[in-house]
Formats: structure tokens, C-alpha cells, sequence
């Protein structure tokens, strides 16, 4: 039977105090939010904290503000309900109501937070087991044993970055303000994702995360488009978020794009930034021929492994059609 | 007759225990308790085939205060270690040996439920394993005996005319192979028992079940004791699907014999991956075909070859290929049949009852089979089977006649109209030149036998009772069991139309196997047709004792019937009749040829899929879905709706969806994470439509209805796969990842 094992659970009011108790318990300390995440891999006993600090009572981190022309911070402990629902980000950051809208189902949404979306463990069908059956085929790298099934030889851990929000925050250039009893820093996005699916995030395990700080809209676009089996509950087993940025000014009537990236999420331990995509767009018209170099150098970047569902050569495959369908949507409108 | 002006049959009347169960007063098994009850785990074998060299009590675990269960307390108590069916070969504790993963050996109680999880981690068994067969093929090839001489537990033979010879009066002979894969029940309330046991008064078992009769049977045997000191109750379940038939009867034993052992109730209830990893699943199959035909699309000969894959126990494995034989040759008149049957055994957890029992994977290959062969004459696969539908009159792969009216071709032209499938067959033809989506429509004809196979219904000789009471009602004494599939309201529809009075005023008894007989088991299709003519019979007699003793005149109102059953039992004491089985006139049977009636009364269907199926990224997506059937008179539209689409959903995870994941021999993806069944969102809007042909020989005119839902639906979308894409696949579940496989080839230009 799948149960949670007793811990101690603390909810302070403060981002303070939220620190301090990290601080003072020590390793054996977890944040959770939405526990959405967390206590189903406590149940598998994949994670086995002692103590679990809720951060969904601290003000700061419940809070969406700002506005497009300024850039918006929204705080680690808001729901996914609420960032689909929020009209501010609707209007401003669409590409981020839409992602969160893909994410599950609506009621993990209503409990799910952005800031745990944002630090989702890594998945891997070897892994998000219970305990019998990882024990049966005996334990991987990620936790307790010493043998990777999905690489034999490989030393490193390839469990797979699942969630849909990381790949598009990456794309647009988001940022993370992290606390700790040492104080505060801010970290790119972009650089918050180690490729190791055990130790992948650049984060101490005893610094909060506080908010996200979305880039002003000054000009660039973005789109995100998720490969799984269902219409709704799935994990991406590929997400590709592009984001593009024009020339002011036109030669020829066409925009030249100036900035471009395309991240893809679900297909390696951390979002892959395909720097050739984005090297096949800069400096040239948004047309055809280009979308369709970037999307070939996504495919040939795509390097999934057998550890989630479908198959590895199809995931691949999908790659180029779904950086094809991101890179059309910002084609469309002017 | 009556004087009621109430006639329930063919109205939606609400759901018996509807009300109860959408407030969440329904007692369900885990939410009942009883003083001093402890818990129970099962540690299970991680080898697919092995003897078992020793087992050990490790770690921290305080042993001394759980109660543990091995083959040997069986052996004490000097029960039968066999859960007893049909060749009782499978343990209900393997003892020396194992014969695939997950296999029970040893049973835990305490009261602690996180201290019981520790101890199962700390069980240590150690084996020596030894060679095991993991797929069909290999058990087929003998690439090792696991079971018995031949790895087989039982086969079939059915042979109308002589298709030997009837080769050479072919103009065209098609062949093909056809596979489906396992799929898991996915009842919404797992399996769960709690039991009590002690010397003096026997056992008692309640639990989450179809069959309360089946457990009864297997506990009297590991029990060794009379019918009397056995008891099982069914509590209120959460779907069943053929996946409670008959495992609740292992998990029943597991948990009386843990109380017999530590003298307390135990409750054993399993987690949903423990439930998906263990317990049975649908029969993986492989058919084939060989067809032969006349020029102008007239069937000759079919020689049909069908395998099962049974698992590592025999359990129901003979019935269930029983119905797959039969329906393998579908609606359809061919002068020469033969079809070779067998179920054959491997090591992984045996596969049992699942909704259409076998049905589905038999006409599944048909249904694209002959898609093959008329592609093959030449000829559309509408016009094909309008040529070899069965006519009343003529005679069915068993030879049995059929005398009803039939009217395939009928079916066929409203459900055409229904779709607009002509229209929609050239439209798609044209825009699909042009489309990255490509479309396409798709069929399925086919039957399904209502009640049990053959003579099983005269061996059941089921009983229903129905009881007055003294408030003037009348009560139900069945151990059909209501799994959400409406038991309860049906019956109470049928009493209610017999006797003339409120529906209300009929109760259905708990199944209880110390209070109600035995009416068969709820499986089969059978309730209705079956269980609720004897529900019809039973309360007739009873109407009949009120007016025989003088109390009722045959035109009586409502509250005389009370009246008169008050009076009854005043006088007499208590009012019971009982109705037994009897088989309709002119059925006969023969078990040794497999000739002969096979089932009562058929339901015909015919099933329409629109699919699209995306050239870029290989997904089809059912877009449309006509399920169109006769079965008798609907007792329920509601429920009887309802039936059918849950059904076709199921049929599409089938078809599209669900694929269990073998990994030496185990589900590898045991969760409803990765073992994926569709959602609403996967969905096309289901149209379901009956046509009505009364059944002489059912209540009210009804004939079976809740597995044919599960036939249609996988032949019907891969037929229009076919008209989509152009390329014609064999197996389901299909995944996008085949699809791609053969489009690219296709693409290429390979052959296929
Ligand atoms: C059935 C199912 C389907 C799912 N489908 C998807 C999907 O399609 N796409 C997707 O992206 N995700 C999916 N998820 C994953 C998950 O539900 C979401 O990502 C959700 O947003 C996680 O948020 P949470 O608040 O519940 O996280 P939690 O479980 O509370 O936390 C997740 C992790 O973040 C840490 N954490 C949380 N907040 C903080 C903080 N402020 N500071 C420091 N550490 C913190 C926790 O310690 C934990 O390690 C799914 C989950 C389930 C169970
Ligand atoms: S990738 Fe390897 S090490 Fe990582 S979770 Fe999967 S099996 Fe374990």
C-alpha cells in the first residue's frame, strides 16, 4: 500500500521564518507547495524528507505583479489555476497561460504551484515506481542504487526535465529569486537547469524560491507546443517553446528576425537550447525556408532516451513537426 | 391484469442506489470496519518461474507481533491450496514453486498499517529461478513446457461442412494473422476484502465482487468446510468488468486465512498498483484467417486458427476461449467452418474475464479480415457482407439455426444514414489528396451471444427467490450483484412490470450467500436476460400463491397487492417463491462436436468509426462513432446507453490506448501514469442507438447487452485507419509509433 511515512509539518508566515527553519532542520528539510510533486514521490519513497515546510502561507510568494510594459513577478506559491485564469498574463504573457493550461488536469492545477512546476523532479519510467517494483528490478542511479537501466554504462542519471512551464521561461529569458538564511540572488533561467537528472537544478537544497520575474513584452513573441499520448493528464514527453524577436523596421516589407531561441523540454535531463535553430533565424526573413532549418536542426539536437512513453525514434521525429507547428504560430499574425 | 397504469419497463427510472452513492452513503468495502480489525499485505514473487530456496524475516521488523500466513498453515488446517474453478491448479500460496511474477507467497497482518508496509520490504525470498515462457508465440512453439504436456490448457474444435474440401471450390482463398493485446480492467474501486474466520462459526467474507457464489465455492475448498459455515457478501462495488469474477475469490482467502490465523477481522485492500501488477487482465490473442471465396463474394470456407494466452493458471481461460470460438466466424453464413481453438499457458499473472470474454479479440480479426477479402473480390466491404449476412433460417459456425428475425443488412443501411458514410467515403477519398490530415470511415458488423455458452445455463440452474414482506413489498433474492451497471433498477423495473405495482416497491436483497440462492454469476451478458426472466418468473409465482389462497383477484390494485401479502403472512407465515433455469424450447447443445445452440438469443450491432489520423505526427483520433444494436426490448434507456458508451470508450483504450508494457514477465507499467486510458478529451461524441425486437424467452422482451459494446469498436476504427491512410494494420493496441513505422514505408515505397 502506497502511504505517506510521518514527517513533521511546519508552516511559517514568513519568508524569514521559512528559511530559518531550513536552515535550523538542516538536509533533512523540504519545501513543498502544491504537493503535487512532492508527496507522491514521498509515497514511492523517493524522497524522504522528515520535515516538510509548506510555503503556500507567505504573502510574498502569493502574489502576482507588475505589468507587460514593466515585466511581472509572480510568486512561487501561485496556483496554475490561477496564472490560466489571471487576465494580466493572459493579455501580456499568453504563451504562459497557454503552457499552464497543458499542464494535467484542472485539479491538479488548483493545487499545483508555479514555483513547484518550475523544480519538478525529473521523470524516468524506471524511476516513478513504487518502491516494490524498483526494488523488484533493483534500485537506479536516482535514488539508492548504483545502475542507470535506460544507459547501463552511463555514470550519469538521464531522467527526463517534465515540466511544461521550464522550456518556455527558459525561451523568454525569465529569471528566479532565490532566498536563504545567506540572503537573496537572482539566477537566469536559462542557467537554473543542470543536464544531470539527480543534481538538476543550480539550486541549494536550502534556498526558497520566492518569484519568477517574467521579462517586460517589449517586442518579442512566443509560443509553446506539447507532444503526449492524452488531450489532458500527461506529462510532455516533448515540449518545444520558440520565441522570436524582429528588427524595428522592415527591408524589403519583411521583419528581420534580430533574436530567436527554440528550448526543447522533455526529452533530456534539463530544457536543451537548440543554438543552430537559433542560428538558422537570426538575421534572416521569418519565412519558410528558414522555419524549416530550424526545425531541422531541432530534430538532429533531439536526442531522447527510452525512459518515458513512446518511442524514442517517434519523439525525435516529433521534434521537427512540433518546432514546425511553435515556429508557424508566430508567424501568423504581424 | 393489473390495475396500475405503471409500466417501468422501457423507461429510464432512476438509478436504485443512485441517490445513496452520489451522496456518499454507499458503503464501499474500505469504508467499513470492525472492532479490533488489522491489515493485511501479500508478498509476492519477483521471478517469473522459479523454486522458491528459502524464505526470511529480516530487518527491524518486530515479527513476533504480525500474523504471517505460508502455503503450510493451508496444509495445517487441511485445506486445499487450489482456488477452485474449473482445474484448480492454481495455489492460493505458491509453495515450492512459482510460475510467474507477482505470484503470492506469503500473507502479513497487523494492525499497523506502516509498520506492515516496512515488513513486506523485509520479507526476503530467494529462488532458483528456472526458464520461463513469456509470450504466446514461445508457449505455441513450446520453446519450454511450463504447463501440463504441451503448455495447453484446453482447446476447441468446431467443424460445419468440410473446409478441406472446399478449397478447390474456391475462385480466390485469402489469408491473414490478426493480434490483440492484454488491457487491464481499471475498475474504479480496487479489489478488497475483510474477513473473519474462526473455528466456531466458519467465515465470513465481505467484499468488493461480481460473483458472491464463485467465492463461496473456492473458500469452501482452502476452508475444508461445509456450504453452511462459508458466507460471502458483496458490498457495494465500483465496477467490475469481468476483473471481479474471479479474483475476489483469492484476496477473499488471503484475508480469512490471516484471521483464522490471529483470530481478528483482516481487511486486505490493494493500491492501484498492486491491483494492476496482480490481478487478471484481458487475454492477449493471435488470430488466423484463411477464407475462401467465389468470384462474386460468396463465402466458402472459413478456417479459422485461434489462440489465447492464458497466463500461468488455467482459471477461466476454457470459457473464455469457449466464447471467443464461438463468435470468431461472426454474422455471417459460410457453408464450411472450422475453428481450431486453444489457450495456451505462460508465466505472467493469468489473464481472466474482461468484458466480451474473448468475443472482442475473435471478431476484432474478422472484422479486418474481411475487409482483406472483399478488397480482394473487388468488392466495397458494405457489399461484401451484405452477401453473407446470416438470414433467419439459416445456420450460425455451430450449425445452430437462427430463428429469430434478423436483419443485418438493415442495421447496416441506418447506420450508413446515421453517418453519412456513402457521402463521407468519397468526400474524404478527394479532400485527403490535399490534406495533411487524412480521413477516413470505417465499420464493424458482428453478434453477441447473451448468457453463457452452450449448456453452461442448464449447469448453472440458477435460482431466484422473491420474498414478500409485511409491509406489503416485495424483495428480491438474487446474488447477481450491482456493479454500476444497473442490477438493482432492472430488476426492480421487471418485478414492477410483472406484478403491476410501484417500482418502489420492490427491494433488491443485499447478495448474500447466506440469504439469497444462487443465481449464477454476474458475467456473461446474462443478468438481464437470464437472472432477470426468473426475476419475472419468481414474482409471477408469488402474485400467483396470493391469488391461488384466495387474498388477490386477478385484477387488483396496488394497495390490495399490499394488503393481500400482509394478509398472506399473517395467515401462512413467510411468502417466498423460487424460479429455476430452464433452457427455451428447442435448444440443444452438443458439448463434444461444439454444435449445436450456442446462446439463447443474439444481439446484432453494427458500428460506424470516422477517424483522422495526422500524417505528420502519425496520431489517430477517433473523430465520430455511430454504435447501432438490436438487443430485444431496452429495459432502461438510460442505463442501457450508458452501457453502451462506456463500452465503446473502453473499446477505443483498446484500440488506441492502452498497452500494457511486459518487462520480464510483469506489467511494467503498473500506474495510471503511463498506463494510459483515454480521457473525455480523447473522446468523439458517442451516438448510440437501439432497434427493438422483442425476445420471446427474455423479461419483457430483453437480451444481453453490457459486453457487445466492447466488440465493434476495434475493428470499426482500424477498418477506417485503413480507408484514411491506405494501409491496412493487423494489431491493437495501435500506436502512433506503428503508424508512423508503416506510413513512412509506405512513403518509401516499401511493400508491405
Ligand atoms: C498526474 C499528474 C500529472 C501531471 N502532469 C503534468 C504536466 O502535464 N506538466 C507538468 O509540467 N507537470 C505535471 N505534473 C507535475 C506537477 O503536478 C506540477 O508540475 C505542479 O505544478 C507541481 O507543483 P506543486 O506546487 O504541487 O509542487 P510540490 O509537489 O509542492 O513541489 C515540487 C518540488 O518543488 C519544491 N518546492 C515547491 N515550492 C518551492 C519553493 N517555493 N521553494 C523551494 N522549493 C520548492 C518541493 O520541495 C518539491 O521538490 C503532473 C503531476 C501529476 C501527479
Ligand atoms: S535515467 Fe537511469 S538513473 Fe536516471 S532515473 Fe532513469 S534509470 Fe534511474
Amino acid at each position: 500500500m502506497m502511504r505517506l511515512p510521518k514527517f513533521e509539518y511546519r508552516v511559517p508566515r514568513t519568508i524569514a521564518e521559512a528559511v530559518k527553519i531550513v536552515g535550523d532542520v538542516g538536509p533533512t528539510a523540504q519545501f513543498v507547495a502544491g504537493g503535487t510533486d512532492l508527496y507522491p514521490n514521498m509515497k514511492r519513497r523517493q524522497q524522504t524528507p522528515r520535515t516538510v515546510i509548506s510555503v503556500m502561507r507567505v504573502p510574498e510568494l502569493n502574489q502576482i505583479t507588475g505589468d507587460g510594459k514593466s515585466g511581472v513577478r509572480i510568486g512561487a506559491s501561485v496556483t496554475l489555476t490561477d496564472i490560466v485564469e489571471h487576465p494580466l498574463i493572459n493579455r501580456d504573457y499568453p504563451v504562459i497561460a497557454y503552457a499552464a493550461r497543458t499542464i494535467s488536469t484542472p485539479i491538479l492545477r488548483n493545487m499545483g504551484t508555479i514555483g513547484g512546476n518550475l523544480l519538478l523532479d525529473t521523470r524516468c519510467n524506471y524511476y516513478d515506481q513504487n518502491y516494490e517494483w524498483r526494488k523488484g528490478i533493483n534500485f537506479c542511479l536516482k535514488k539508492d542504487g548504483d545502475v542507470c537501466w535506460v544507459a547501463p554504462g552511463s555514470s550519469k542519471c538521464w531522467a527526463v526535465q517534465s515540466s511544461d512551464l521550464v522550456p518556455v521561461m527558459v525561451a523568454i529569458g525569465a529569471k528566479f529569486r532565490l532566498a536563504s538564511t545567506l540572503g537573496e540572488r537572482m539566477i537566469d533561467a536559462a542557467g537554473f537547469y543542470n543536464d544531470d537528472g539527480i543534481d538538476y537544478l543550480k539550486k541549494r537544497p536550502d534556498e526558497l524560491l520566492v518569484d519568477i520575474h517574467l521579462p517586460p513584452t517589449n517586442g518579442w513573441r512566443a509560443s509553446y507546443q506539447k507532444l503526449r499520448r492524452r488531450g489532458a493528464f500527461d506529462f510532455p514527453v516533448l515540449g518545444v517553446a520558440a520565441y522570436i524577436k524582429f528588427e524595428n523596421g522592415r527591408a524589403n516589407g519583411e521583419r528581420t528576425v534580430r533574436d530567436a531561441k527554440i528550448v526543447l523540454g522533455g526529452i533530456a535531463p534539463s530544457p536543451i537550447q537548440i543554438a543552430e535553430a537559433s542560428a538558422a533565424l537570426i538575421g534572416h526573413a521569418f519565412d519558410d525556408e528558414y522555419i524549416q532549418a530550424a526545425a531541422e536542426a531541432a530534430y538532429v539536437k533531439a536526442r531522447p532516451l527510452d525512459n518515458t512513453d513512446f518511442v524514442m525514434n517517434w519523439r525525435k521525429q516529433m521534434a521537427r513537426q512540433y518546432t514546425l507547428r511553435a515556429l508557424r504560430a508566430l508567424a501568423v499574425s504581424d | 391484469m393489473s390495475a396500475s397504469p405503471n409500466h417501468p419497463i422501457g423507461k429510464s427510472v432512476p438509478r436504485k442506489e443512485g441517490r445513496k452513492k452520489v451522496t456518499g452513503q454507499a458503503l464501499y468495502v474500505d469504508d467499513i470496519s470492525f472492532a479490533e480489525m488489522i491489515y493485511g499485505v501479500t508478498v509476492r514473487s519477483s521471478v517469473p518461474r522459479g523454486r522458491i530456496t528459502n524464505i526470511s524475516f529480516a530487518g527491524d521488523t518486530p515479527w513476533d507481533e504480525f500474523t504471517i500466513v505460508t502455503a503450510k498453515d493451508i496444509r495445517d488446517i487441511g485445506g486445499e491450496n487450489y482456488v477452485a474453478l474449473i482445474l484448480n491448479d492454481q495455489p492460493y500460496l505458491a509453495d515450492e514453486v512459482v510460475n510467474h511474477a507477482e505470484e503470492a507467497i506469503v500473507l502479513l497482518a497487523h494492525p499497523n498499517k506502516y509498520l506492515l508496509e516496512e515488513a513486506r520490504r523485509n520479507v526476503r525470498i530467494e529462488y532458483e529461478e528456472l526458464p520461463a515462457i513469456l509470450t504466446l508465440e514461445d508457449s505455441v512453439d513450446k520453446k519450454e513446457i511450463i504447463w501440463g504436456e504441451d503448455n495447453v490448457f484446453k482447446t476447441f474444435l468446431v467443424d460445419k461442412g468440410n473446409v478441406d474440401e472446399a478449397w478447390t471450390n474456391a475462385d480466390l482463398i485469402v489469408e491473414g494473422e490478426y493480434f490483440t493485446g492484454a488491457q487491464e480492467q481499471l475498475y474504479i474501486e480496487n479489489n478488497g476484502v475483510i474477513a473473519i474466520a474462526n473455528e466456531h462459526d466458519g467465515v465470513t467474507v465481505w467484499g468488493s465482487m461480481q460473483c458472491p457464489y464463485y467465492v463461496h465455492k473456492a473458500l469452501i475448498k482452502l476452508f475444508a468446510l461445509p456450504e453452511d459455515k462459508v458466507r460471502v457478501i458483496q458490498t457495494e462495488t465500483g465496477g467490475g468488468f469481468g476483473g471481479k469474477e474471479e479474483y475476489p475469490s483469492i484476496i477473499a482467502g488471503h484475508a480469512a486465512l490471516l484471521s483464522l490465523k490471529c483470530g481478528k477481522p483482516v481487511k486486505i485492500i490493494y493500491d492501484r498498483a498492486e491491483d494492476m501488477v496482480a490481478t487478471t487482465k484481458r487475454h492477449p490473442s493471435r488470430t488466423r484467417h484463411k477464407t475462401a471465396v467465389t468470384k462474386d463474394g460468396k463465402l466458402v470456407a472459413m478456417d479459422i486458427e485461434f489462440v489465447i494466452d492464458g497466463g500461468a493458471y488455467c482459471t477461466l481461460s476454457p470459457v473464455v476461449l469457449s466464447r471467443g470460438t464461438i463468435h470468431a466466424a461472426g454474422p455471417y453464413f459460410s457453408p464450411n467452418v472450422r475453428i481450431r481453438s486453444s489457450a495456451v499457458a505462460t508465466n505472467i499473472p493469468p489473464h481472466g474475464a474482461f468484458r466480451g470474454f474473448g468475443a472482442p479479440q475473435g471478431i476484432f480479426a474478422l472484422e479486418r479480415h474481411l475487409d482483406k477479402v472483399a478488397k480482394a473480390v473487388g468488392l466495397t466491404p458494405d457489399e461484401f457482407r451484405r452477401r453473407n449476412f446470416i438470414q433467419q433460417g439459416e445456420t450460425t459456425a455451430t450449425s445452430q439455426i437462427i430463428r429469430e428475425k434478423v436483419d443485418m443488412a438493415g442495421l447496416l443501411d441506418r447506420a450508413f444514414e446515421l453517418t453519412g458514410y456513402h457521402e463521407k467515403r468519397q468526400r474524404f477519398a478527394k479532400e485527403n489528396e490535399q490534406s495533411r490530415v487524412k480521413k477516413g470511415i470505417g465499420f464493424a458488423t458482428f453478434m453477441h451471444g447473451a448468457g453463457f455458452t452452450g449448456s453452461g445455463e442448464v449447469y448453472l440452474a440458477s435460482v431466484v427467490g422473491a420474498e414478500a414482506t409485511s409491509e406489503g413489498r416485495v424483495k428480491i433474492l438474487a446474488a447477481s450483484t450491482e456493479i454500476g451497471q444497473g442490477t438493482n433498477t432492472i430488476f426492480a423495473q421487471i418485478a414492477s412490470e410483472a406484478l403491476g405495482v410501484d417500482s418502489d416497491l420492490i427491494e433488491v436483497a443485499q447478495p448474500d450467500t447466506a440469504n439469497v440462492p444462487n443465481s449464477g454469476p454476474t458475467v456473461a451478458s446474462r443478468t438481464c436476460m437470464v437472472v432477470g426472466k426468473l426475476v419475472e418468473s419468481a414474482v409471477l409465482a408469488l402474485k400467483q400463491t396470493l391469488v391461488g389462497s384466495g387474498l388477490l383477484r386477478e385484477d387488483y390494485s396496488q394497495s390490495e397487492f399490499q394488503e393481500a401479502c400482509r394478509t398472506h403472512i399473517e395467515k401462512f407465515g413467510p411468502l417466498k417463491t423460487f424460479s429455476t433455469y430452464q433452457a427455451p424450447p428447442n435448444i440443444h447443445w452438443n458439448d463434444e462436436k461444439y454444435q449445436g445452440d450456442a446462446y439463447g438469443a443474439y444481439a446484432w450491432a453494427v458500428y460506424v468509426a470516422e477517424v483522422s489520423v495526422d500524417s505528420l505526427t502519425y496520431e489517430a483520433q477517433v473523430e465520430d462513432f455511430v454504435a447501432l444494436q438490436e438487443v430485444g426490448r431496452v429495459i432502461n434507456p438510460v442505463l442501457a446507453t450508458g452501457q453502451i458508451e462506456g463500452g465503446v470508450a473502453q473499446g477505443i483504450g483498446f484500440t488506441l490506448f492502452e498497452n500494457v508494457v511486459w518487462q520480464n514477465g510483469r506489467m511494467a507499467n503498473n500506474q495510471m501514469t503511463n498506463y494510459i486510458m483515454p480521457t473525455p478529451a480523447d473522446i468523439p461524441p458517442i451516438r448510440v442507438y437501439f432497434e427493438e425486437n422483442p425476445y420471446a424467452y427474455g423479461p419483457g422482451g430483453a437480451k444481453g447487452i453490457g459486453e457487445l459494446p466492447m466488440d465493434g469498436p476495434a475493428p470499426a476504427i482500424l477498418n477506417a485507419i485503413e480507408n484514411a491512410t491506405g494501409v491496412s494494420f493487423d494489431h491493437v493496441p495501435l500506436m502512433p509509433e506503428a503508424i508512423m513505422e508503416n506510413l513512412t514505408n509506405v512513403l518509401h515505397g516499401i511493400t508491405l
